[in-house]
Protein backbone atom coordinates (compact mmCIF):
# COMPACT_ATOMS: atom_id res chain seq x y z
CA UNK A 1 0.00 0.00 0.00
CA UNK A 2 1.53 3.60 -0.99
CA UNK A 3 2.02 5.60 2.00
CA UNK A 4 0.87 8.88 0.51
CA UNK A 5 0.52 10.45 4.15
CA UNK A 6 3.85 9.57 4.84
CA UNK A 7 4.89 11.23 1.40
CA UNK A 8 3.23 13.62 1.23
CA UNK A 9 4.10 14.82 4.77
CA UNK A 10 8.11 14.45 3.99
CA UNK A 11 7.91 15.85 0.49
CA UNK A 12 8.32 19.42 1.39
CA UNK A 13 10.68 18.96 4.15
CA UNK A 14 10.62 23.22 5.14
CA UNK A 15 6.79 22.55 6.26
CA UNK A 16 7.59 19.11 7.33
CA UNK A 17 10.41 20.58 10.04
CA UNK A 18 8.42 23.27 11.07
CA UNK A 19 5.53 21.02 12.09
CA UNK A 20 8.00 19.04 13.85
CA UNK A 21 9.65 21.85 15.67
CA UNK A 22 5.93 23.27 16.87
CA UNK A 23 5.53 19.73 18.58
CA UNK A 24 9.01 19.55 19.95
CA UNK A 25 8.88 23.02 21.29
CA UNK A 26 5.63 22.06 23.51
CA UNK A 27 7.21 18.58 24.33
CA UNK A 28 10.01 20.34 25.74
CA UNK A 29 8.06 22.74 27.27
CA UNK A 30 5.78 20.40 29.14
CA UNK A 31 8.40 17.93 29.86
CA UNK A 32 11.16 20.78 31.45
CA UNK A 33 8.68 22.71 33.12
CA UNK A 34 7.13 19.90 34.75
CA UNK A 35 10.43 17.91 35.05
CA UNK A 36 11.51 21.29 37.36
CA UNK A 37 8.27 21.68 38.48
CA UNK A 38 8.78 17.88 40.27
CA UNK A 39 12.35 18.55 40.98
CA UNK A 40 11.92 21.55 43.15
CA UNK A 41 8.64 19.80 44.41
CA UNK A 42 10.64 16.65 45.64
CA UNK A 43 12.36 19.38 47.89
CA UNK A 44 9.25 19.49 49.39
CA UNK A 45 8.78 16.23 50.58
CA UNK A 46 12.28 14.49 50.47
CA UNK A 47 12.62 14.56 54.00
CA UNK A 48 9.29 12.73 54.67
CA UNK A 49 10.02 10.50 51.88
CA UNK A 50 13.56 9.35 52.95
CA UNK A 51 13.24 9.10 57.06
CA UNK A 52 12.59 5.63 58.21
CA UNK A 53 9.44 6.69 59.96
CA UNK A 54 5.88 5.04 59.65
CA UNK A 55 4.35 7.65 61.13
CA UNK A 56 4.73 11.67 61.84
CA UNK A 57 3.17 13.33 64.88
CA UNK A 58 2.99 17.42 63.80
CA UNK A 59 1.80 19.85 65.52
CA UNK A 60 -2.35 20.51 64.55
CA UNK A 61 -2.99 21.97 61.13
CA UNK A 62 1.08 21.86 60.35
CA UNK A 63 1.03 22.77 56.53
CA UNK A 64 4.36 20.96 55.53
CA UNK A 65 7.50 19.84 57.02
CA UNK A 66 9.64 22.98 56.66
CA UNK A 67 6.85 25.38 58.34
CA UNK A 68 5.93 23.53 61.75
CA UNK A 69 4.69 24.48 64.86
CA UNK A 70 6.17 23.05 68.52
CA UNK A 71 4.90 21.23 71.15
CA UNK A 72 6.36 19.76 74.29
CA UNK A 73 8.81 17.01 74.01
CA UNK A 74 7.70 14.76 76.87
CA UNK A 75 4.70 13.76 74.43
CA UNK A 76 7.37 11.47 72.93
CA UNK A 77 6.72 8.91 76.11
CA UNK A 78 3.28 8.73 75.33
CA UNK A 79 4.13 7.84 72.06
CA UNK A 80 6.46 5.41 73.03
CA UNK A 81 4.24 3.56 75.33
CA UNK A 82 1.81 2.93 72.50
CA UNK A 83 1.46 -1.07 71.81
CA UNK A 84 3.38 -1.36 68.69
CA UNK A 85 5.42 1.16 68.51
CA UNK A 86 8.92 0.23 67.99
CA UNK A 87 11.08 3.35 68.26
CA UNK A 88 9.96 7.37 68.11
CA UNK A 89 12.19 10.21 69.03
CA UNK A 90 11.86 14.14 68.52
CA UNK A 91 12.71 16.02 66.05
CA UNK A 92 12.95 19.40 65.65
CA UNK A 93 12.82 21.32 61.55
CA UNK A 94 13.82 24.91 62.81
CA UNK A 95 14.95 28.30 60.60
CA UNK A 96 17.57 29.96 62.07
CA UNK A 97 20.25 32.77 61.21
CA UNK A 98 24.04 31.64 59.90
CA UNK A 99 26.22 34.42 60.12
CA UNK A 100 28.81 34.34 56.67
CA UNK A 101 32.61 35.07 56.79
CA UNK A 102 31.42 38.22 55.04
CA UNK A 103 29.66 39.79 57.95
CA UNK A 104 26.05 39.32 56.00
CA UNK A 105 23.66 36.28 57.45
CA UNK A 106 21.75 33.79 55.66
CA UNK A 107 18.63 31.46 56.92
CA UNK A 108 19.26 27.68 57.27
CA UNK A 109 16.80 25.15 57.93
CA UNK A 110 18.34 23.14 60.80
CA UNK A 111 17.35 19.67 61.25
CA UNK A 112 17.67 18.75 65.29
CA UNK A 113 17.79 14.61 65.75
CA UNK A 114 19.58 12.84 68.89
CA UNK A 115 20.13 9.67 66.52
CA UNK A 116 20.47 10.86 62.86
CA UNK A 117 21.58 7.10 61.77
CA UNK A 118 18.50 5.89 63.28
CA UNK A 119 16.42 7.44 61.04
CA UNK A 120 18.70 8.29 57.57
CA UNK A 121 18.37 11.45 57.99
CA UNK A 122 20.48 12.77 56.19
CA UNK A 123 20.45 10.10 53.72
CA UNK A 124 23.54 11.28 51.57
CA UNK A 125 26.63 11.64 52.98
CA UNK A 126 29.82 13.57 51.69
CA UNK A 127 31.85 13.71 54.29
CA UNK A 128 32.04 13.41 58.04
CA UNK A 129 30.49 10.97 61.01
CA UNK A 130 27.15 12.03 62.08
CA UNK A 131 27.48 10.18 65.90
CA UNK A 132 30.20 12.97 66.29
CA UNK A 133 27.27 15.51 66.21
CA UNK A 134 26.40 15.20 69.84
CA UNK A 135 30.00 15.86 71.19
CA UNK A 136 29.70 19.90 70.65
CA UNK A 137 29.25 22.45 68.81
CA UNK A 138 28.88 20.93 65.78
CA UNK A 139 27.02 21.41 62.87
CA UNK A 140 26.72 19.51 59.20
CA UNK A 141 25.82 21.60 56.20
CA UNK A 142 24.37 20.36 52.83
CA UNK A 143 26.69 21.06 50.22
CA UNK A 144 24.17 22.88 48.17
CA UNK A 145 24.17 25.47 50.63
CA UNK A 146 27.59 26.95 48.92
CA UNK A 147 25.38 28.86 46.27
CA UNK A 148 23.89 30.54 49.27
CA UNK A 149 26.50 30.61 52.15
CA UNK A 150 29.44 30.80 49.55
CA UNK A 151 32.75 28.04 49.86
CA UNK A 152 32.35 26.02 53.27
CA UNK A 153 34.72 23.12 54.29
CA UNK A 154 35.00 20.23 57.03
CA UNK A 155 37.03 22.34 59.49
CA UNK A 156 35.21 25.33 59.01
CA UNK A 157 33.40 27.48 61.42
CA UNK A 158 29.80 29.37 61.30
CA UNK A 159 28.18 31.25 64.07
CA UNK A 160 24.32 30.84 64.58
CA UNK A 161 22.13 32.45 66.92
CA UNK A 162 25.33 33.59 68.31
CA UNK A 163 26.85 30.25 69.05
CA UNK A 164 30.16 29.67 66.88
CA UNK A 165 29.63 25.66 65.63
CA UNK A 166 32.62 24.00 63.85
CA UNK A 167 31.44 22.22 60.22
CA UNK A 168 32.49 18.56 60.71
CA UNK A 169 30.76 17.06 57.63
CA UNK A 170 28.80 17.63 54.24
CA UNK A 171 26.39 15.85 53.13
CA UNK A 172 23.98 15.69 49.40
CA UNK A 173 20.76 16.13 48.37
CA UNK A 174 19.05 17.71 51.13
CA UNK A 175 17.63 20.77 49.92
CA UNK A 176 14.68 22.48 51.50
CA UNK A 177 12.04 23.55 48.90
CA UNK A 178 12.30 27.19 49.93
CA UNK A 179 15.28 27.36 48.84
CA UNK A 180 17.22 27.73 52.19
CA UNK A 181 20.18 25.83 52.92
CA UNK A 182 19.63 23.00 54.77
CA UNK A 183 21.97 21.93 57.88
CA UNK A 184 21.94 18.86 60.85
CA UNK A 185 23.25 19.92 64.42
CA UNK A 186 22.23 17.72 68.13
CA UNK A 187 18.70 17.97 68.86
CA UNK A 188 19.79 19.65 72.35
CA UNK A 189 21.86 21.88 70.80
CA UNK A 190 19.21 23.06 68.73
CA UNK A 191 17.46 23.71 71.82
CA UNK A 192 19.54 25.85 73.18
CA UNK A 193 20.47 27.55 70.18
CA UNK A 194 16.54 28.87 69.88
CA UNK A 195 15.69 28.73 73.83
CA UNK A 196 13.03 30.97 73.31
CA UNK A 197 11.02 29.19 70.78
CA UNK A 198 12.19 25.80 71.78
CA UNK A 199 12.83 25.13 75.16
CA UNK A 200 11.82 21.69 76.09
CA UNK A 201 9.58 21.69 72.67
CA UNK A 202 10.24 19.23 69.53
CA UNK A 203 8.47 19.90 65.92
CA UNK A 204 7.83 16.32 65.44
CA UNK A 205 7.95 13.17 66.61
CA UNK A 206 8.85 10.15 63.94
CA UNK A 207 7.71 7.07 64.67
CA UNK A 208 8.86 3.62 63.83
CA UNK A 209 6.32 0.43 63.98
CA UNK A 210 7.23 -2.62 65.15
CA UNK A 211 7.31 -5.37 62.86
CA UNK A 212 3.39 -6.94 62.45
CA UNK A 213 1.65 -3.65 63.89
CA UNK A 214 -1.43 -2.22 62.67
CA UNK A 215 -0.42 1.14 60.83
CA UNK A 216 -4.34 2.28 61.47
CA UNK A 217 -4.32 0.83 65.22
CA UNK A 218 -1.53 2.68 65.85
CA UNK A 219 -1.57 5.99 64.65
CA UNK A 220 -5.62 5.77 66.32
CA UNK A 221 -4.34 5.15 69.69
CA UNK A 222 -1.28 8.03 69.31
CA UNK A 223 -4.16 10.25 68.05
CA UNK A 224 -6.37 9.97 71.02
CA UNK A 225 -3.34 9.73 73.87
CA UNK A 226 -2.08 13.36 71.55
CA UNK A 227 -5.88 14.56 70.99
CA UNK A 228 -4.13 18.51 69.82
CA UNK A 229 -1.68 16.94 67.72
CA UNK A 230 -1.52 15.58 63.82
CA UNK A 231 -0.81 12.18 63.18
CA UNK A 232 -0.10 11.61 59.93
CA UNK A 233 1.08 8.46 57.90
CA UNK A 234 4.49 9.06 55.33
CA UNK A 235 2.15 9.26 52.04
CA UNK A 236 -0.09 11.16 53.33
CA UNK A 237 2.32 13.70 54.68
CA UNK A 238 4.40 13.73 51.44
CA UNK A 239 0.84 14.71 50.04
CA UNK A 240 0.36 17.35 52.24
CA UNK A 241 3.96 18.73 52.04
CA UNK A 242 3.91 19.41 47.79
CA UNK A 243 0.04 20.02 47.78
CA UNK A 244 0.42 22.82 50.14
CA UNK A 245 2.93 24.34 47.50
CA UNK A 246 1.24 23.15 44.63
CA UNK A 247 -2.15 25.25 45.89
CA UNK A 248 -1.54 27.53 48.17
CA UNK A 249 1.50 29.27 46.48
CA UNK A 250 0.04 29.52 43.29
CA UNK A 251 2.91 27.62 41.82
CA UNK A 252 0.45 24.75 40.52
CA UNK A 253 -1.39 27.41 38.83
CA UNK A 254 1.47 28.71 37.31
CA UNK A 255 2.92 25.46 36.00
CA UNK A 256 -0.53 24.31 34.55
CA UNK A 257 -0.84 27.61 32.97
CA UNK A 258 3.08 27.26 31.13
CA UNK A 259 1.94 22.99 30.32
CA UNK A 260 -1.66 24.55 28.89
CA UNK A 261 0.47 27.25 26.98
CA UNK A 262 2.81 24.92 25.91
CA UNK A 263 0.00 22.20 24.61
CA UNK A 264 -1.72 25.73 22.91
CA UNK A 265 1.40 26.75 21.24
CA UNK A 266 2.22 22.89 20.05
CA UNK A 267 -1.34 22.65 19.06
CA UNK A 268 -1.44 25.75 16.98
CA UNK A 269 1.21 25.19 15.10
CA UNK A 270 0.62 21.46 14.06
CA UNK A 271 -3.15 22.65 13.25
CA UNK A 272 -1.47 25.66 10.89
CA UNK A 273 0.83 23.53 9.24
CA UNK A 274 -1.50 20.51 8.38
CA UNK A 275 -4.24 23.05 7.36
CA UNK A 276 -1.95 25.02 5.18
CA UNK A 277 -0.56 21.26 3.32
CA UNK A 278 -4.34 20.27 3.42
CA UNK A 279 -4.74 23.62 1.64
CA UNK A 280 -1.56 23.13 -0.91
CA UNK A 281 -2.73 19.79 -0.95
CA UNK A 282 -6.08 20.69 -1.89
CA UNK A 283 -6.01 19.91 -6.07
CA UNK A 284 -4.62 16.24 -5.13
CA UNK A 285 -7.06 15.18 -2.18
CA UNK A 286 -10.05 16.51 -4.73
CA UNK A 287 -7.94 14.02 -7.33
CA UNK A 288 -8.43 11.06 -4.74
CA UNK A 289 -11.92 11.81 -3.89
CA UNK A 290 -12.02 11.60 -8.01
CA UNK A 291 -10.32 8.56 -8.66
CA UNK A 292 -12.54 6.89 -5.97
CA UNK A 293 -11.07 7.69 -2.47
CA UNK A 294 -14.03 8.94 0.20
CA UNK A 295 -13.86 11.49 2.80
CA UNK A 296 -12.91 9.00 5.01
CA UNK A 297 -9.22 7.79 2.82
CA UNK A 298 -8.30 12.05 3.17
CA UNK A 299 -9.01 11.48 6.75
CA UNK A 300 -7.04 8.61 7.38
CA UNK A 301 -3.61 10.86 5.42
CA UNK A 302 -4.70 13.55 7.34
CA UNK A 303 -4.43 11.27 10.93
CA UNK A 304 -1.67 9.28 10.00
CA UNK A 305 -0.02 12.95 9.46
CA UNK A 306 -0.51 14.38 12.69
CA UNK A 307 0.28 11.03 14.19
CA UNK A 308 3.87 11.22 12.51
CA UNK A 309 4.51 14.71 13.22
CA UNK A 310 3.05 13.76 16.96
CA UNK A 311 5.94 11.19 16.56
CA UNK A 312 9.12 13.07 15.20
CA UNK A 313 8.24 16.27 17.65
CA UNK A 314 7.78 14.05 20.58
CA UNK A 315 11.55 11.81 19.84
CA UNK A 316 12.79 15.11 19.17
CA UNK A 317 11.28 17.04 22.41
CA UNK A 318 12.10 13.91 24.24
CA UNK A 319 15.70 14.08 23.60
CA UNK A 320 16.00 17.74 24.07
CA UNK A 321 14.58 17.37 27.19
CA UNK A 322 17.31 15.10 28.56
CA UNK A 323 20.04 17.42 26.89
CA UNK A 324 18.96 20.16 29.13
CA UNK A 325 19.40 18.44 32.22
CA UNK A 326 23.28 18.90 32.33
CA UNK A 327 22.73 22.48 31.64
CA UNK A 328 19.94 22.74 34.32
CA UNK A 329 22.20 20.52 36.99
CA UNK A 330 24.98 22.99 36.56
CA UNK A 331 22.74 25.62 37.86
CA UNK A 332 21.27 23.80 40.68
CA UNK A 333 17.76 22.22 39.08
CA UNK A 334 16.98 19.25 39.06
CA UNK A 335 15.00 18.51 36.31
CA UNK A 336 12.73 14.79 37.25
CA UNK A 337 11.34 12.89 34.30
CA UNK A 338 9.35 10.27 35.55
CA UNK A 339 9.03 7.16 32.32
CA UNK A 340 5.09 7.63 33.33
CA UNK A 341 4.81 10.89 32.80
CA UNK A 342 6.56 10.64 29.84
CA UNK A 343 4.61 8.33 28.76
CA UNK A 344 1.75 10.43 29.43
CA UNK A 345 3.30 13.14 27.29
CA UNK A 346 3.48 10.98 24.42
CA UNK A 347 -0.30 10.05 24.40
CA UNK A 348 -1.13 13.60 24.55
CA UNK A 349 1.24 14.47 22.28
CA UNK A 350 -0.74 11.96 19.64
CA UNK A 351 -4.21 13.07 20.88
CA UNK A 352 -3.56 16.81 20.64
CA UNK A 353 -2.01 16.44 17.31
CA UNK A 354 -5.07 14.42 16.02
CA UNK A 355 -7.25 16.94 17.40
CA UNK A 356 -5.28 19.62 15.44
CA UNK A 357 -5.59 17.39 11.86
CA UNK A 358 -9.57 17.96 12.89
CA UNK A 359 -9.59 21.40 11.71
CA UNK A 360 -8.88 20.61 8.12
CA UNK A 361 -11.23 17.86 8.11
CA UNK A 362 -14.11 20.16 7.44
CA UNK A 363 -12.21 21.91 4.39
CA UNK A 364 -11.91 18.43 3.40
CA UNK A 365 -15.25 17.35 3.84
CA UNK A 366 -16.89 19.98 2.00
CA UNK A 367 -14.06 19.83 -1.17
CA UNK A 368 -16.04 19.58 -4.11
CA UNK A 369 -13.90 17.19 -6.87
CA UNK A 370 -15.66 18.82 -9.55
CA UNK A 371 -12.11 21.14 -9.08
CA UNK A 372 -10.15 18.40 -10.71
CA UNK A 373 -11.60 19.76 -13.86
CA UNK A 374 -10.15 23.58 -13.65
CA UNK A 375 -7.33 24.36 -15.30
CA UNK B 1 -21.89 1.77 -21.13
CA UNK B 2 -22.35 5.38 -19.57
CA UNK B 3 -26.00 6.72 -20.61
CA UNK B 4 -27.55 10.00 -19.77
CA UNK B 5 -31.15 10.28 -20.10
CA UNK B 6 -32.78 13.88 -20.09
CA UNK B 7 -30.63 14.97 -17.82
CA UNK B 8 -30.77 18.63 -16.41
CA UNK B 9 -28.64 20.27 -14.26
CA UNK B 10 -28.79 23.35 -12.48
CA UNK B 11 -26.91 25.60 -9.90
CA UNK B 12 -27.86 28.73 -7.41
CA UNK B 13 -25.26 31.94 -7.84
CA UNK B 14 -26.25 34.02 -4.96
CA UNK B 15 -30.60 34.56 -6.06
CA UNK B 16 -30.15 33.17 -9.81
CA UNK B 17 -30.51 29.52 -10.73
CA UNK B 18 -27.83 28.72 -13.79
CA UNK B 19 -29.63 26.13 -15.98
CA UNK B 20 -26.38 24.47 -16.94
CA UNK B 21 -27.53 21.33 -18.69
CA UNK B 22 -31.08 20.90 -20.12
CA UNK B 23 -32.33 17.44 -21.26
CA UNK B 24 -29.24 16.32 -22.41
CA UNK B 25 -29.37 12.49 -23.62
CA UNK B 26 -25.98 11.40 -24.37
CA UNK B 27 -24.94 7.37 -24.60
CA UNK B 28 -21.53 6.10 -24.74
CA UNK B 29 -21.03 2.18 -26.10
CA UNK B 30 -18.29 -0.44 -25.04
CA UNK B 31 -15.24 -0.09 -27.28
CA UNK B 32 -16.35 3.54 -28.37
CA UNK B 33 -15.28 6.69 -28.29
CA UNK B 34 -17.17 9.62 -28.14
CA UNK B 35 -15.76 13.56 -28.25
CA UNK B 36 -17.89 15.96 -26.49
CA UNK B 37 -17.47 19.48 -28.07
CA UNK B 38 -18.26 22.71 -27.27
CA UNK B 39 -17.62 26.47 -26.71
CA UNK B 40 -16.51 27.35 -22.86
CA UNK B 41 -19.52 27.02 -20.62
CA UNK B 42 -21.84 25.02 -22.29
CA UNK B 43 -21.91 22.57 -19.82
CA UNK B 44 -19.28 19.60 -21.13
CA UNK B 45 -17.77 19.65 -17.75
CA UNK B 46 -20.83 19.48 -16.09
CA UNK B 47 -22.13 16.98 -18.33
CA UNK B 48 -18.56 14.94 -17.85
CA UNK B 49 -19.12 14.94 -13.98
CA UNK B 50 -22.20 13.44 -13.87
CA UNK B 51 -21.83 10.84 -16.73
CA UNK B 52 -18.14 10.09 -13.70
CA UNK B 53 -20.08 10.43 -10.64
CA UNK B 54 -18.65 13.07 -9.18
CA UNK B 55 -22.08 15.41 -9.76
CA UNK B 56 -25.74 14.25 -9.26
CA UNK B 57 -27.71 15.70 -12.02
CA UNK B 58 -31.06 17.82 -10.92
CA UNK B 59 -33.28 15.56 -12.80
CA UNK B 60 -32.53 13.03 -15.48
CA UNK B 61 -31.76 9.22 -15.71
CA UNK B 62 -27.97 8.08 -15.53
CA UNK B 63 -26.63 4.57 -16.00
CA UNK B 64 -22.91 3.71 -15.38
CA UNK B 65 -22.45 -0.01 -17.00
CA UNK B 66 -26.22 -0.80 -16.54
CA UNK B 67 -26.57 0.59 -13.21
CA UNK B 68 -28.57 3.56 -12.42
CA UNK B 69 -26.47 5.81 -10.58
CA UNK B 70 -28.20 9.47 -10.78
CA UNK B 71 -30.72 8.39 -7.38
CA UNK B 72 -27.61 6.91 -5.48
CA UNK B 73 -26.74 8.69 -2.19
CA UNK B 74 -23.52 10.79 -2.37
CA UNK B 75 -21.66 8.18 -0.30
CA UNK B 76 -22.41 5.58 -2.67
CA UNK B 77 -20.52 7.35 -5.62
CA UNK B 78 -16.63 7.14 -4.26
CA UNK B 79 -17.27 3.26 -4.68
CA UNK B 80 -18.97 3.66 -8.08
CA UNK B 81 -16.25 6.15 -10.18
CA UNK B 82 -14.02 3.25 -7.93
CA UNK B 83 -15.32 0.48 -9.74
CA UNK B 84 -16.19 1.89 -13.21
CA UNK B 85 -14.44 5.16 -13.96
CA UNK B 86 -11.14 6.24 -15.17
CA UNK B 87 -10.77 9.60 -15.06
CA UNK B 88 -7.42 11.60 -17.38
CA UNK B 89 -7.44 15.69 -16.68
CA UNK B 90 -6.01 18.37 -18.70
CA UNK B 91 -3.74 19.31 -15.66
CA UNK B 92 -2.74 15.73 -15.23
CA UNK B 93 -3.10 15.59 -11.19
CA UNK B 94 -0.38 13.38 -10.83
CA UNK B 95 0.45 13.41 -6.85
CA UNK B 96 3.75 15.06 -6.63
CA UNK B 97 5.62 13.39 -3.61
CA UNK B 98 5.20 9.72 -5.21
CA UNK B 99 6.67 8.56 -8.69
CA UNK B 100 4.64 7.08 -11.41
CA UNK B 101 4.51 3.88 -10.49
CA UNK B 102 3.09 5.01 -7.24
CA UNK B 103 0.74 7.08 -8.79
CA UNK B 104 -0.85 4.33 -10.77
CA UNK B 105 -0.03 1.76 -7.36
CA UNK B 106 -2.02 4.66 -5.57
CA UNK B 107 -4.83 4.02 -7.63
CA UNK B 108 -4.88 0.62 -7.69
CA UNK B 109 -4.63 0.67 -3.96
CA UNK B 110 -7.96 2.93 -3.91
CA UNK B 111 -9.49 0.39 -6.14
CA UNK B 112 -8.72 -2.67 -3.76
CA UNK B 113 -5.40 -3.61 -4.88
CA UNK B 114 -2.53 -4.42 -2.92
CA UNK B 115 1.48 -5.53 -2.46
CA UNK B 116 2.87 -7.24 -5.07
CA UNK B 117 0.02 -7.60 -7.23
CA UNK B 118 -0.49 -3.95 -7.05
CA UNK B 119 2.63 -2.86 -7.87
CA UNK B 120 3.90 -5.40 -10.39
CA UNK B 121 -0.16 -4.04 -12.33
CA UNK B 122 1.02 -1.32 -11.92
CA UNK B 123 4.48 -1.50 -13.67
CA UNK B 124 2.86 -3.52 -16.39
CA UNK B 125 0.22 -0.47 -17.12
CA UNK B 126 3.28 1.62 -17.21
CA UNK B 127 5.22 -0.53 -19.63
CA UNK B 128 1.66 -0.33 -21.68
CA UNK B 129 1.82 3.44 -21.91
CA UNK B 130 5.57 3.35 -23.09
CA UNK B 131 7.06 4.82 -19.50
CA UNK B 132 8.17 1.12 -18.23
CA UNK B 133 11.78 3.52 -17.89
CA UNK B 134 10.67 6.06 -16.21
CA UNK B 135 8.55 4.23 -13.89
CA UNK B 136 10.68 5.82 -10.57
CA UNK B 137 10.59 9.52 -11.82
CA UNK B 138 8.82 11.60 -9.95
CA UNK B 139 6.17 14.02 -11.73
CA UNK B 140 8.66 16.72 -11.72
CA UNK B 141 10.94 15.41 -13.95
CA UNK B 142 9.01 13.68 -16.75
CA UNK B 143 7.49 15.98 -19.55
CA UNK B 144 4.17 16.86 -19.90
CA UNK B 145 3.15 14.37 -22.48
CA UNK B 146 4.78 11.16 -20.03
CA UNK B 147 2.74 12.86 -17.03
CA UNK B 148 -0.40 12.65 -19.54
CA UNK B 149 0.88 9.47 -20.16
CA UNK B 150 1.53 8.20 -16.23
CA UNK B 151 -2.34 9.89 -16.09
CA UNK B 152 -3.53 7.65 -18.64
CA UNK B 153 -2.06 4.63 -16.84
CA UNK B 154 -3.94 5.73 -13.93
CA UNK B 155 -7.09 5.81 -15.91
CA UNK B 156 -7.08 2.59 -17.05
CA UNK B 157 -5.82 0.86 -13.25
CA UNK B 158 -8.43 -1.76 -11.83
CA UNK B 159 -9.99 -2.48 -15.31
CA UNK B 160 -12.69 0.50 -15.37
CA UNK B 161 -15.22 -0.11 -18.47
CA UNK B 162 -15.82 4.09 -19.08
CA UNK B 163 -12.59 6.21 -19.43
CA UNK B 164 -13.41 9.77 -19.06
CA UNK B 165 -11.11 12.51 -20.16
CA UNK B 166 -10.93 16.87 -20.32
CA UNK B 167 -9.38 17.71 -22.91
CA UNK B 168 -6.21 15.73 -22.42
CA UNK B 169 -4.31 16.65 -25.43
CA UNK B 170 -5.07 20.51 -23.99
CA UNK B 171 -1.51 20.86 -22.53
CA UNK B 172 0.56 18.47 -25.07
CA UNK B 173 2.40 18.89 -28.48
CA UNK B 174 0.98 17.40 -31.11
CA UNK B 175 3.87 14.52 -30.81
CA UNK B 176 2.94 14.05 -27.30
CA UNK B 177 -1.26 14.31 -28.07
CA UNK B 178 -0.78 11.68 -30.98
CA UNK B 179 0.71 9.27 -28.21
CA UNK B 180 -2.06 9.57 -25.98
CA UNK B 181 -4.59 9.74 -28.44
CA UNK B 182 -3.35 6.10 -29.70
CA UNK B 183 -3.48 5.01 -25.67
CA UNK B 184 -7.60 5.68 -25.81
CA UNK B 185 -7.43 4.05 -29.14
CA UNK B 186 -6.34 0.94 -27.77
CA UNK B 187 -8.34 0.64 -24.46
CA UNK B 188 -11.85 1.34 -26.79
CA UNK B 189 -10.40 -1.03 -29.55
CA UNK B 190 -8.86 -3.45 -27.83
CA UNK B 191 -9.81 -3.78 -24.30
CA UNK B 192 -13.57 -2.78 -25.24
CA UNK B 193 -13.63 0.12 -22.87
CA UNK B 194 -16.14 3.56 -23.04
CA UNK B 195 -14.25 6.50 -23.94
CA UNK B 196 -15.52 9.69 -23.65
CA UNK B 197 -13.64 12.69 -24.28
CA UNK B 198 -14.06 16.47 -23.64
CA UNK B 199 -12.06 18.76 -26.14
CA UNK B 200 -11.88 21.67 -28.19
CA UNK B 201 -8.42 19.93 -29.64
CA UNK B 202 -9.78 19.16 -33.61
CA UNK B 203 -6.81 16.70 -33.58
CA UNK B 204 -9.32 14.17 -31.49
CA UNK B 205 -11.39 14.26 -33.81
CA UNK B 206 -10.49 11.20 -36.65
CA UNK B 207 -9.94 9.01 -33.00
CA UNK B 208 -13.49 9.47 -32.89
CA UNK B 209 -16.53 7.32 -33.24
CA UNK B 210 -18.64 10.12 -32.81
CA UNK B 211 -18.65 13.73 -32.67
CA UNK B 212 -21.23 15.30 -30.25
CA UNK B 213 -21.31 19.11 -30.09
CA UNK B 214 -23.07 20.74 -26.75
CA UNK B 215 -24.16 24.61 -26.70
CA UNK B 216 -25.78 26.63 -23.77
CA UNK B 217 -26.75 23.01 -22.00
CA UNK B 218 -28.39 21.32 -25.10
CA UNK B 219 -26.89 18.86 -27.65
CA UNK B 220 -27.04 20.10 -30.57
CA UNK B 221 -25.63 18.28 -33.40
CA UNK B 222 -24.50 14.70 -33.19
CA UNK B 223 -21.92 12.98 -35.71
Amino acid sequence: MIDIARKILLHDKLRFVITVSGVTFAVTLVLVQMGLFRGILSHASITIEKANAGLWVTSRNTANVDFCGTFSEHYLHRIRSVPGVARADNLIVWYLRLRLPTGASEGVMLYGLKDFTGWNIPWQLAAGDLTKLRCGNYLFLDASGIRRFGPFAVGDFREIMGRRMKIIGLTREAESFTTTPVGFVDFQRLQEMDPYNLKGKTTYVLVRLAPGADLSTVRQEIQKRLPYNDVRTQAEWVSISRRYWVVSTGLGLNMFLTVFLGCLVGVVIVAQTLYTSTLDHYREFATVKAIGGSNADIYRILIKQAVLAAVAGFAAGWMLSYAVRPVMAKLGLTVGIDPRFVGLVFIGTVVLCVSASLVSFRKVATMDPVLVFRA
Amino acid sequence: MLEATNVCKSFVEGRQRVEVLRSVSLRVEPGEIVILEGPSGSGKTTLLSILGCILTPSSGQVLVDGRRVDSQSPRALPEIRRRYIGFVFQQFNLFAPLTARENVEYALNLKGGRGRNARAEAERLLDAVGLGDRRDFLPRDLSGGQKQRVAVARALAGNCPAILADEPTGSLDSQNGAQILDLFRQASRRENRSVLIVTHDSRVRPIADRVVCIRDGCVVTEA
